[in-house]
C-alpha cells in the first residue's frame, strides 16, 4: 500500500554519513586550489591535461562528493526512499571514489594506461553501482513528487555519462580504437554538466527552495516537464551527432533557453519568499542562479562567436554556479543536521543552528566565494591574478572544512557531556 | 473543500504568521513578534489537535494501521511543540540570536513535516477514506478548538 518508512524521520542516516562526504569534498576543494596555483592559467584551455585534471577534481572530487552526501540524506527523509545499511554503503562509495578520483587525475597527468584502467574500474563500478541502487529505490516509490522524478532522471544521466566516460578512458588506455571518441566526449560532458549537475540542482531546488525559504511552488511548466525535456534534448544531441554535425548547436540553444527560464524563475521565487530575512544561503542561491544566467548567455554567444576568453569565463561561471549551490545547501544542511540529530537523541543541550555555524560565518564565506570568482575572471585577462584565485580557493574550501570539523566536534562534545532524556513516541489513540 | 485543501491552507496560514513574527523579531519589534508568534503557535497547535483527534484516528480505523505514518507524524508534532516552547522562552528573554536560530530549525522541521503530510498523508486520506467519512471528518476537524 504505502511505505511507512517513507514518512519516518528514523530513516535519516547517521550524521557521519553526510559529514564524511562533505569532508572529502572539501579536501578535494583544497586540492583544486593547489592545482590552480600549480597550473596557472593553463586550466582555461580545454585542450590541456591541466584543464581536464582541474575539471575532474571539481566535478568528481568536490561536487560528486557533496551530491552523494546530500542524496544519502535527502533520499530517505524527503523522498521517502529507504536505503538500508547507509554507513556501509557510504563507505563502499566513498573510499573507492576518493582513490578512483586520485587515480584518474594521475592518469590524466601521466597518460599511463594502468592508471586509466584502475581508475575506470573503481569509479565505474562505484558510481554506476550506487546510482543504480538509488535509482532502483526511487523507481519503487509509490508517490512521486516533481523533485523525485527529477532526481531519477539526473541519476540516469549520471549512469549514462559514466558509461561514456568508460569508453573514453578505454580509448585513452589503448583498449579501444575510439572511432567515436569526439562524439562520445561531447555526450559525456553535456550529460555531466546539464544532465547530472544542473538537473540534480534543479530537482533538489523544486523541494528546497519552497521548503527552506517558504516560497510559492515552481510553476508546473517548469517542475513537471523541465527535467524530462532536458534529458530528451541531451539524448537527441548525443544521437543526432552521429548523423548531423550541427546537432549540438541546435540542441544547446534550446537547452540554454530552458536553463534561462529556470534560473530567472528561481530568482523570482527567491524574491517572493514569505520569510523576508535574507541569510547567506539565499545569497548563495542568488549568486548561483545569476551565474547560471551568465553561463547560459555566454554559451549562446560562443556558439555564434567562439571567443576563447569568453569560453574561459564561461568555465568560471558554470563552476561558480554549481559551487554556489553546493555552498547554499551546505550552510543549511550542516547546522540543521547537527541540531536535529542531537535533539532527536534527546539532548537538552543540543546546540542551536546558529551555534553550529553562525550566519555571520556563512556570510564571510559568501564574500570569500565572490572574491574567488572575481579573481578567476580577472585572471583570464591579467594572468598573475590566478595565484590570488588559487589562494582564495584554498581559503574558501579551508573555511568549509573548518565548519565541518567544528560541527563534528560540537556534535561529539554534546554526546559526551550533554544531558538527555529518553524521548518516547506517543501512542496512537485506539 | 477537501481535507487536503483545508489542511494545506492551514499550513500556509501558519507560515505567514511565523514569517511575520520572525521579521518583527529581526527588527527588534518584540511586541509585534510576540503577537504574531502567539497566533502562529495557537494555530499550529489547533491544527495538530485537528489531526490527532480526528484525522489520524479516521485514517487508522480505515487502514487498520496505528503504528505507521500517523505515529511518526505525532512524534514530529511533539518535536515541534518542544521547539515552540523554546521559541517562547527566547521571545520572553528578547534574545534575538536565539530566537532567529530556533526559527531556522523550526522552519526546516515544519516544512519537512508539512511536505510529508501534503504529498503523502493527506493524499492517502483523500484516496482511502470513503466520501461520507471524509466529509464527516472535515466537519469534525473544523469544530476542534484548543
Amino acid at each position: 500500500m504505502f511505505s511507512q518508512n517513507g514518512l519516518s524521520l528514523d530513516q535519516a542516516p547517521p550524521i557521519s554519513v553526510v559529514f564524511r562526504f562533505f569532508l572529502s569534498g572539501s579536501i578535494f576543494g583544497l586540492l583544486a586550489g593547489i592545482l590552480t596555483l600549480l597550473f596557472g592559467t593553463d586550466i582555461f584551455n580545454a585542450d590541456t591535461s591541466q584543464a581536464l585534471i582541474l575539471t575532474h577534481t571539481l566535478t568528481l572530487g568536490v561536487m560528486l562528493s557533496f551530491m552523494f552526501g546530500a542524496l544519502f540524506q535527502m533520499l530517505p527523509v524527503i523522498a521517502g526512499v529507504k536505503l538500508t545499511a547507509p554507513v556501509k554503503k557510504a563507505n563502499l562509495v566513498q573510499y573507492p571514489l576518493v582513490v578512483g578520483v586520485l587515480l584518474l587525475l594521475s592518469a590524466f597527468y601521466t597518460g599511463k594506461a594502468v592508471f586509466f584502467i584502475s581508475a575506470s574500474m573503481l569509479l565505474g563500478i562505484t558510481i554506476i553501482g550506487i546510482a543504480f541502487i538509488m535509482l532502483k529505490n526511487l523507481l519503487a516509490l509509490p508517490n512521486h513528487s516533481h523533485s523525485t522524478k527529477g532526481m531519477t532522471i539526473a541519476l540516469s544521466s549520471l549512469i549514462l555519462l559514466t558509461l561514456f566516460a568508460l569508453y573514453l578512458t578505454a580509448t585513452l588506455a589503448g583498449l579501444l580504437e575510439g572511432t567515436l571518441y569526439s562524439q562520445v566526449k561531447t555526450a559525456h560532458y553535456s550529460f555531466g554538466l546539464f544532465g547530472w549537475i544542473t538537473l540534480l540542482i534543479i530537482s533538489i531546488s523544486f523541494q528546497v527552495i519552497e521548503m527552506f525559504y517558504v516560497t510559492p511552488a515552481y510553476p508546473a511548466f517548469i517542475s513537471k516537464s523541465l527535467p524530462l525535456r532536458l534529458f530528451g534534448l541531451l539524448l537527441l544531441g548525443s544521437i543526432g551527432a552521429f548523423f548531423f554535425a550541427q546537432s549540438w548547436f541546435f540542441v544547446d540553444i534550446v537547452i540554454v533557453g530552458f536553463l534561462l527560464c529556470y534560473a530567472l524563475m528561481t530568482l523570482r521565487r527567491l524574491s517572493q519568499r514569505k520569510r523576508p530575512i535574507a541569510d547567506a544561503t539565499v545569497w548563495f542561491w542568488r549568486t548561483g542562479m545569476m551565474l547560471l544566467v551568465l553561463s547560459a548567455s555566454a554559451t549562446l554567444t560562443t556558439r555564434f562567436h567562439p571567443i576563447p576568453s569568453l569560453q574561459a569565463i564561461n568555465y568560471i561561471f558554470f563552476a561558480g554556479f554549481a559551487l554556489s549551490i553546493v555552498f547554499a545547501m551546505f550552510y543549511k544542511i550542516v547546522p540543521f543536521l547537527t541540531w536535529f540529530h542531537l535533539n532527536a537523541q534527546g539532548y537538552f543541550t543540543a546546540p542551536m543552528m546558529h551555534e553550529v555555524i553562525h550566519p555571520k560565518t556563512a556570510m564571510k564565506h559568501l564574500y570569500i566565494h565572490l572574491a574567488t570568482l572575481a579573481a578567476f575572471v580577472v585572471s583570464v585577462y591579467f594572468t598573475p591574478i590566478i595565484y590570488l584565485a588559487g589562494s582564495l580557493t584554498l581559503l574558501s574550501f579551508g573555511w568549509m572544512l573548518w565548519q565541518i570539523v567544528h560541527a563534528w566536534k560540537l556534535y561529539v562534545h554534546t554526546q559526551k557531556t550533554g544531558e538527555r532524556f529518553e524521548m518516547t513516541i506517543p501512542k496512537a489513540k485506539d | 473543500m477537501s481535507i487536503s485543501q483545508f489542511m494545506t491552507n492551514e499550513h500556509r496560514e501558519c507560515d505567514t504568521h511565523f514569517a511575520t513574527a520572525e521579521q518583527a523579531a529581526a527588527n527588534g519589534n518584540w511586541e509585534e513578534a510576540e503577537k504574531a508568534f502567539l497566533t502562529f503557535s495557537n494555530e499550529t497547535l489547533t491544527h495538530f489537535k485537528r489531526e490527532e483527534d480526528e484525522l489520524f484516528p479516521a485514517f487508522e480505523t480505515q487502514t487498520g494501521n496505528t503504528q505507521g505514518p500517523t505515529q511518526v507524524m505525532r512524534y514530529e508534532h511533539e518535536q515541534v511543540k518542544g521547539l515552540i516552547g523554546k521559541m517562547a522562552e527566547a521571545l520572553e528573554a528578547q534574545d534575538k540570536d536565539a530566537y532567529l536560530s530556533l526559527c531556522e530549525s523550526m522552519m526546516i522541521l515544519l516544512q519537512q513535516h508539512n511536505m510529508k503530510e501534503e504529498q503523502m498523508l493527506y493524499a492517502m486520506c483523500e484516496r482511502l477514506l470513503p466520501p461520507d467519512l471524509k466529509e464527516e471528518t472535515l466537519e469534525k476537524m473544523k469544530q476542534v478548538a484548543l
